[in-house]
């Protein structure tokens, strides 16, 4: 696969200013808010748009060091191919005379190539296909009054110049004809596509002006240029107005993000207190914010007896009355343990694995619990082990 | 209608199009357009596709001699240059082409008079006399891609 970099510099340059680009919206995403990794992001996505607008205005405005290309000549070297390019000045009878004179030549191959020129608008009302019926009832005139077999016709509803280009790879011609109008004309060809032909391929282009009756011109290169200028003027225009709608669509979405992000409740303990909450029955109270973390821990504490036996790293708990309080305890055994208290209403089965549990007592005093699930009678007949109390307050 | 103002001194997109056939492609750097043309027409009837460049010209940039680089020398199965040599600029883009391209027969249309620092730069390169017509730059391209297809059937 071909790299597409021209050369090493260039792909480095590429890959710097990647970084350059990526880091701060990293650094933003990692260190702030949500909403504050957008707004870096739009405007690192800003400033790359800002910079390609510029220097597509400056490639539209300025003239082009395109170099030419042509492929290999078709056929015997005897043979040519002209291609001639027109639309509306087709009913010209002095184009006809020129293509006439053309399709005698021996071992001439002739094809009138005629862009429908479709507008934004023939796209949205749907009238295409009256545009290319017109272009098609045209080029069958023309050829009907040339009446050479050599001469051949095409209607394409593309860009005229990508049409061009892709006859250059079918039809290959020798040597392009372009026939406009002084001005363009609506549905018309634009009198600077001749000098964009002859920017792009490597063969020789002529450029022929028709007017009504009369003969067919060649305009000097003063306005060519001037063609050349205005065309640049306008599509910078066209540009930069699409630009502009393209900048207030993005930027519209990114406040609608960053707005969004701004009214998502944030909760530095979201995954307990969303733990919380579903464990909690309704209208249950709000102020959810401690966690207890604990453990369970097969063999972990040694005892005076000097063994080690099964225990909770926690085994004393503080709590108000009628007011839940999150235990999150990671049952590092391979079998459930509980805290068991009936006099305190208290039943929590502790599952393998670090788990969300709620503890909540309705009643005001000081409860012993204890594991209910047989594991080292040591420790479950000894407070400090499996057995312990829960001191409830009331509120 | 109105007449063309001059058009100096203005930004130039050196960021040329790339190759799009896959026969024997010839670049031709030539600043003259009509004798460029001429060349390419000679060498698309003798099969290869062309691609024709103004080279640096009077704005004095080339792609070649930045760091974008230029996409039809970069894939050029060969190159003809007639810049005219007596710019240090036309001699960059000679010297970057034998850097950048070592391997891509370099065809030179050298003026009468080489002194020693040209004489350096046009070190394995082809030559051609200055006033060299079409006709003889085809039939050298030719020559120089019938060579280095021996050369290359000979090599495998």
């Amino acid at each position: 696969m071909r790299s597409p970099f021209h050369s090493e510099p260039e792909a480095f340059r590429f890959l710097l200013v990647l970084i350059l680009a990526l880091v701060p919206i990293v650094l933003a995403a990692a260190l702030g808010p949500t909403w504050l990794a957008l707004v870096v992001l739009a405007v690192v996505l800003g400033g790359v748009a800002a910079r390609a607008a510029q220097l597509r205005m400056r490639k539209l405005r300025s003239p082009d060091l395109l170099v030419k290309m042509a492929p290999p000549h078709l056929g015997s070297a005897a043979e040519r191919r002209v291609l001639v390019v027109a639309n509306d000045t087709l009913s010209e009878e002095a184009l006809l005379c020129e293509v006439e004179r053309l399709g005698l030549a021996p071992r001439m191959h002739v094809l009138l190539l005629v862009p429908a020129v479709i507008t934004a608008a023939a796209r949205l009302t749907g009238a295409i296909d009256s545009l290319l019926d017109q272009a098609r009832a045209r080029m069958q005139a023309a050829l009907d009054r040339v009446g050479h077999d050599n001469v051949a016709g095409k209607v394409t509803g593309e860009d005229p110049l990508e049409a061009i280009e892709d006859t250059f790879a079918t039809f290959v011609p020798d040597e392009v004809i372009v026939a406009t109008r002084w001005e363009q004309t609506a549905g018309g060809l634009e009198p600077r596509l001749a000098g964009l032909v002859r920017e792009r391929f490597a063969v020789p282009v002529r450029h022929l002006v028709f007017e009504p009756g009369s003969a067919a011109h060649e305009p000097d290169e003063a306005t060519e240029a001037r063609y050349q200028r205005e065309f640049g003027a306008a599509a910078a225009r066209k540009f930069g107005l699409r630009a502009l709608a393209g900048a207030g669509i993005l930027a519209a979405l990114v406040m609608s993000l960053v707005a969004l992000a701004r009214t998502t409740p944030t909760n530095t303990t979201t995954p307990a207190a969303a733990n919380q909450a579903a464990a909690l029955p309704t209208g249950a109270p709000s102020a959810l914010t401690k966690v207890i973390e604990l453990k369970v821990i097969a063999s972990g504490k040694k005892g005076p007896d000097g063994k080690l036996h099964d225990d909770f790293t926690l085994t004393e708990f503080q709590v108000t009355v009628g007011q839940p309080l999150t235990l999150r305890i990671d049952n590092t055994d391979t079998v459930p343990h509980s805290i068991t208290s009936p006099e305190a209403g208290v039943s929590i089965i502790l599952s393998p694995g670090t788990h969300d549990y709620t503890l909540l007592v309705n009643q005001a005093g000081k409860f012993e619990w204890h594991c209910a699930f047989p594991c080292d009678p040591w420790s479950m007949a000894h407070v400090g082990y499996m057995r312990g109390f829960i001191t409830a307050t009331a509120a | 209608m109105s007449s063309g103002r001059s058009t100096t001194a203005r930004d130039v997109s050196i960021n040329p199009q790339t190759w799009r056939w896959s026969h024997p492609r010839v670049l031709v750097e030539d600043p003259d357009g009509e004798a460029g043309l001429a060349i390419a027409s000679g060498l698309r009837f003798a099969g290869y596709a062309v691609a024709v460049c103004p080279g640096p010209r009077g704005h004095g940039q080339c792609p070649l001699t930045g760091p974008a680089g230029c996409a039809p020398a970069h894939d050029a199965d060969l190159v003809v240059c007639n810049l005219g040599y007596e710019r240090e600029v036309a001699r960059e883009v000679l010297r970057e082409l034998r850097t950048r391209y070592p391997s891509t027969p370099l065809l030179v249309v050298v003026p009468p008079e080489i002194d020693a620092d040209l004489r350096e730069v046009l070190d394995s390169c082809h030559q051609l006399p200055a006033g060299a017509t079409p006709e003889q730059v085809v039939a050298a391209v030719q020559g120089i891609s019938e060579h280095a297809a021996e050369g290359g059937a000979a090599s495998a």
